[in-house]
C-alpha cells in the first residue's frame, strides 16, 4: 500500500522527532518523514487533532497455543494486540508442550504468520520443560528465531543453571527475561503479604521473595554480562535492587506492567480472583516506587504479562484460580490516561517503555519511524473518552481487573508492516464490517 | 434487616450479634429436651468440607432442637467426583427444597461466589484461615455469660494468629463491642501486617499474662505447623500456658479455647487441672461448647426467618 498520512502530530524520539509531520508509507516500509511532502498524487489520510507513534511492542505475552487454545489462541491474541495499537510481541514459551524445542517455535511463528496482524517472536525455554533442571537447546532455538528465553511463569531456582544459561544467551547475544520469585520464601503463596490479604487469610507472598531473586541475577549478570532483563518488577524492594544495581554500573533491563503500575492489593478485596496475578499486586507505597523508577528509567519497559484464562478457571474459589490477567487491549490508555495526562510522563516516555526500549531489547524492527523502518504504527484519538468493556475484547481472556474504568487515548488504527490491520477497532479478519478496500473516503469517515 | 448469609462476622451489625445473643439465652433457657418449631419443616444442608467435631455436631443438634430436618452432604458422596461444580450442587439442592446450607470449605470466597448467583441462605462453619464467624458469636455470648463486661474488655489471643479463622473473626467483633485485643504469638504465626491498626501485638507471651481480662488460646494448627517451628515442644517452651506460667497469670484471668485443645503445646495438661481445680469460673471452655448449639441455633432462627432487629 501506498499512502500518505498527513496532519497527526508524530512523536519519534529515536529519530529526534515530535511535532506535526507528514508519513509516507511505501510499501512495508516509511518512505519520508518531514513537516511537509508537498503536493502528492496518492492517497491522504487525514489525521488532524490525531497522534502517531511507532507501533507498540510488547515483549511479555502469553499467547497459550499450543495446547490451551480454550484460553487464547494466536490468532485472537494477534487480533487483541492490533485492537490494543501492538504491532510486536514477544510470546513466553510455557504452551503445552513449551516452547523448549524448535518444532513449537516453528508452528508458533507460522500460526502467528497465517493470522498476518501482529509480528510473532517467540521467546524460548531456558531449561527443557521449564523444570529448572536442564538447559534447552538454546543455540536450536536461537536459530529457528526466538529472540530471547525464560522460563516465566517459574524462576529459574538453580543458580548455577541460571549462571550457565546467561552465559550461553550472552554468546547468542540473546536477553534472558527472568521471572524472579524465590520459591522457597513464596512457597504457596497467591496474595501479597500485606493487609488485604492476611485479613482474606490466603497464603503469601513476600516482596522479599522477588527482591531475593532480582539480587541473585543482577549479581549472576556483573561477573557475566550479556543481556538480562527482569520481568515484571512489582515492588519497592526490588525497585531498591534495581537501584543499587545501576549505582554499580551493572548492566540491565526491566518492565513492569500496567496492573503493577496502577492497582493495589485492594483490587483482589473478597477474593476478586481476576485481580489474582503472579506477582502479585502490592501496596500504594509500591506503586508510587514503580511509577518513580519508570520516569527516572531505571524500569524502561511496560509489559503486559497479558495472561488469558477461561472463564470457569477464573470462577473457582481464589486459591485454585489460576495466576494473570489480560493486558494487550487495555495497556496504551492506561499509560495515557494514568501516566501521560497526569503529566508523570510525557510521549517521547510513552514511546520508549512501550515502543522503542523493548524493541532495541529483542533487537526486532519497530520502535521508529526512521524512513526505511518498518510501517507499523499506531494512531490515537487523545479526545476520545470511553469505559474499559471487557465484552468487546478481541482476546478470548476476559479476565481483566479494568472493566469499567474510563480511559482515554485507545488507538483507532493500527498498521503493520505498511497495512492497515485495525481501523475504528475493527480488525482484519476478524470484524465482519472490516473495510474491504480502504480508500481516502472510507478512512474520512472512520476516523 | 438481619443478612441474607452469615459468612463473615463483617455481615453482621452489633445490633444483630446483640440478637443473635438474646435469642440465644432464651433458647438456653427453655431447653427442656422439647424440640422447638422454629425450623418445622425446613431442610438445612450440612456439608463439610473439612474435619470438624464440634461445630457439625453442634450445628446437627441445633437444626434438630428447632424441629428442622439435616440433610448430610458427604463430600466423598456428591456429584463433584462426575465433573458437577460446587455451584451447581448448591442450586440443585435449592431446587430439591433445601431453606439453608452449613459449610467448612478450606478454600476461602469460594461460597461467597456462590451466594452472589444461588438464592439460597449460607452459614459458614468455618472457611479456610479466612472466618469462623459463629465461633466469634458463641465466644463473645459466653464472655457475656459469665458476666464479662465487653467495653474496655482486655483480650489477650494467643498462638497461631496466621492460620487462625476464629482470630480473623475476633478481630472484627470483639474491637466492635469495646475489647481492647493484644495478639500473641511467634513472628513466623503473627506478620505485623496482619494486625489491624489500633491493635496491639507482641511475641512475648510472658509479658501479657499479668493483664487480665481474658486470654484466649488459640490452637495450633498441627497440620499446617510444617516450617514454622521444629517441634510443639519448641512452641510449648515459648508460647504454651503450662504450670510456670500460671505463676504469671493475673488470677483474674478467664481462660477461652476454640477446641479442640492440643494437651501439652499451648496449653498443658497440668496447667488446665489446676485451672479447673483452683478456679473452675474461669476456664470457660466446656461452656463454650455447649453455647455453641444456641448460639447456632439463634443464628439458624434468625436468618431464616428474616425478622428485623
Amino acid at each position: 500500500m501506498e499512502l500518505l498520512f498527513r496532519g497527526g502530530i508524530l512523536y519519534d524520539p529515536a529519530a529526534g522527532w515530535a511535532g506535526p509531520a507528514e508519513i509516507l508509507i511505501k510499501g512495508d516500509r516509511v518512505e519520508a518523514v518531514a513537516g511537509s511532502l508537498g503536493k502528492v498524487d496518492l492517497p491522504v489520510i487525514d489525521l488532524r487533532g490525531k497522534i502517531v507513534l511507532p507501533g507498540l511492542v510488547d515483549m511479555h505475552a502469553h499467547l497459550r497455543e499450543p495446547g490451551e487454545e480454550g484460553k487464547e489462541t494466536i490468532a485472537d491474541g494477534c487480533a487483541a494486540a492490533v485492537a490494543g495499537g501492538f504491532t510486536s510481541l514477544a510470546c513466553m514459551p510455557n504452551t503445552y508442550p513449551p516452547a523448549d524445542n524448535k518444532t513449537v517455535v516453528s508452528y508458533i511463528r507460522e500460526r502467528a504468520r497465517r493470522t498476518g496482524l501482529a509480528r510473532v517472536y517467540p521467546v524460548g525455554a531456558i531449561s527443557k520443560g521449564l523444570e529448572g533442571k536442564e538447559l534447552s537447546n538454546m543455540w536450536e532455538l536461537a536459530s529457528e528465531g526466538v529472540k530471547g528465553f525464560s522460563d516465566d511463569g517459574r524462576p529459574v531456582m538453580d543458580g548455577g543453571l541460571m549462571l550457565r544459561a546467561m552465559q550461553f544467551a550472552s554468546s547468542l547475544q540473546l536477553p534472558i527475561i527472568s521471572h524472579c520469585e524465590d520459591l522457597s520464601i513464596a512457597e504457596d503463596g497467591v496474595v501479597h503479604a500485606g493487609p488485604t490479604g492476611y485479613q482474606m487469610g490466603l497464603p503469601v507472598i513476600r516482596p522479599a521473595a522477588e527482591a531475593a531473586m532480582i539480587a541473585r541475577d543482577l549479581l549472576l549478570q556483573e561477573e557475566v554480562g550479556g543481556k538480562l532483563h527482569l520481568a515484571h518488577i512489582s515492588s519497592q524492594k526490588s525497585v531498591a535492587m534495581l537501584k543499587w544495581a545501576a549505582e554499580r554500573g551493572v548492566p540491565f533491563t526491566a518492565e513492569v506492567t500496567p496492573h503493577h503500575l496502577f492497582l493495589t492489593e485492594e483490587a483482589a478485596k473478597e477474593f476478586f480472583s481476576d485481580a489474582k496475578m503472579n506477582p502479585p499486586l502490592r501496596e500504594i507505597e509500591d506503586q508510587k516506587a514503580l511509577q518513580k523508577a519508570l520516569q527516572k528509567d531505571l524500569i524502561g519497559v511496560v509489559a503486559t504479562d497479558h495472561a488469558p484464562h477461561r472463564p470457569q478457571d477464573k470462577e473457582n474459589d481464589f486459591l485454585s484460580a489460576p495466576f494473570g490477567v489480560v493486558g494487550l487491549e487495555t495497556a496504551l490508555p492506561l499509560v495515557i490516561t494514568r501516566l501521560l495526562c497526569q503529566e508523570l510522563i510525557s510521549w517521547e516516555r510513552v514511546v520508549e517503555i512501550l515502543s522503542l526500549t523493548p524493541a532495541r531489547i529483542l533487537n526486532i524492527p519497530g520502535g521508529t519511524l526512521a524512513p526505511g523502518s518498518a510501517a507499523d504504527l499506531v494512531v490515537i484519538d487523545p479526545q476520545e473518552e470511553r469505559p474499559v468493556e471487557k465484552e468487546n475484547f478481541y482476546s478470548r481472556g476476559r479476565n481483566t481487573p479494568f472493566q469499567g474504568w474510563v480511559l482515554k487515548g485507545f488507538p483507532i488504527l493500527t498498521m503493520v508492516g505498511g497495512d492497515i490491520k485495525m481501523l475504528a477497532g475493527k480488525v482484519k479478519g476478524f470484524s465482519p464490517d472490516f473495510p474491504a478496500l480502504i480508500n481516502e473516503s472510507l478512512l474520512k469517515e472512520s476516523l | 434487616m438481619f443478612p441474607g448469609n452469615v459468612l463473615s462476622i463483617e455481615d453482621l451489625s452489633v445490633q444483630a450479634m446483640e440478637e443473635i445473643f438474646q435469642r440465644a439465652a432464651y433458647y438456653k433457657s427453655e431447653d427442656r429436651g422439647v424440640a422447638f418449631s422454629a425450623l418445622k419443616g425446613k431442610n438445612i444442608v450440612l456439608s463439610f468440607w473439612e474435619p470438624s467435631t464440634r461445630t457439625r455436631v453442634s450445628f446437627e443438634l441445633a437444626v434438630q432442637k428447632l424441629g428442622g430436618t439435616v440433610l448430610d452432604l458427604r463430600p466423598e458422596q456428591n456429584s463433584e467426583k462426575k465433573g458437577e461444580s460446587l455451584e451447581d450442587t448448591v442450586k440443585t439442592l435449592r431446587s430439591l427444597g433445601a431453606d439453608a446450607l452449613i459449610f467448612r470449605h478450606g478454600a476461602p470466597g469460594l461460597f461467597g461466589r456462590i451466594s452472589r448467583t444461588v438464592d439460597l441462605p449460607l452459614i459458614s462453619g468455618g472457611e479456610g484461615c479466612y472466618q469462623h464467624p459463629t465461633q466469634t458469636l458463641l465466644d463473645i455470648f459466653t464472655m457475656k455469660e459469665a458476666g464479662i463486661v465487653l467495653s474496655g474488655l482486655e483480650v489477650v489471643i494467643a498462638g497461631d494468629i496466621l492460620h487462625s479463622r476464629v482470630a480473623r473473626s475476633h478481630l472484627l467483633a470483639l474491637p466492635a463491642f469495646g475489647a481492647r485485643v493484644t495478639l500473641v504469638g511467634p513472628p513466623a504465626l503473627l506478620p505485623r501486617e496482619l494486625v489491624p491498626p489500633g491493635l496491639n501485638y507482641t511475641y512475648s507471651f510472658d509479658d501479657v499474662l499479668a493483664r487480665g481480662g481474658v486470654l484466649y488460646l488459640l490452637r495450633v494448627q498441627m497440620e499446617r505447623h510444617r516450617r514454622f517451628f521444629s517441634s510443639p515442644g519448641e512452641y510449648a517452651a515459648l508460647y504454651g500456658l503450662n504450670e510456670k506460667r500460671l505463676a504469671l497469670l493475673n488470677n483474674e484471668t478467664f481462660v477461652m479455647h476454640p477446641g479442640p485443645v492440643n494437651l501439652g503445646v499451648e496449653l498443658s495438661t497440668g496447667a488446665l487441672h489446676i485451672l479447673e481445680a483452683n478456679c473452675p469460673d474461669k476456664v470457660l471452655i466446656q461452656k463454650q461448647v455447649r453455647n455453641g448449639v444456641y448460639v447456632r441455633m439463634a443464628v439458624l432462627d434468625l436468618l431464616l426467618s428474616g425478622r428485623m432487629v
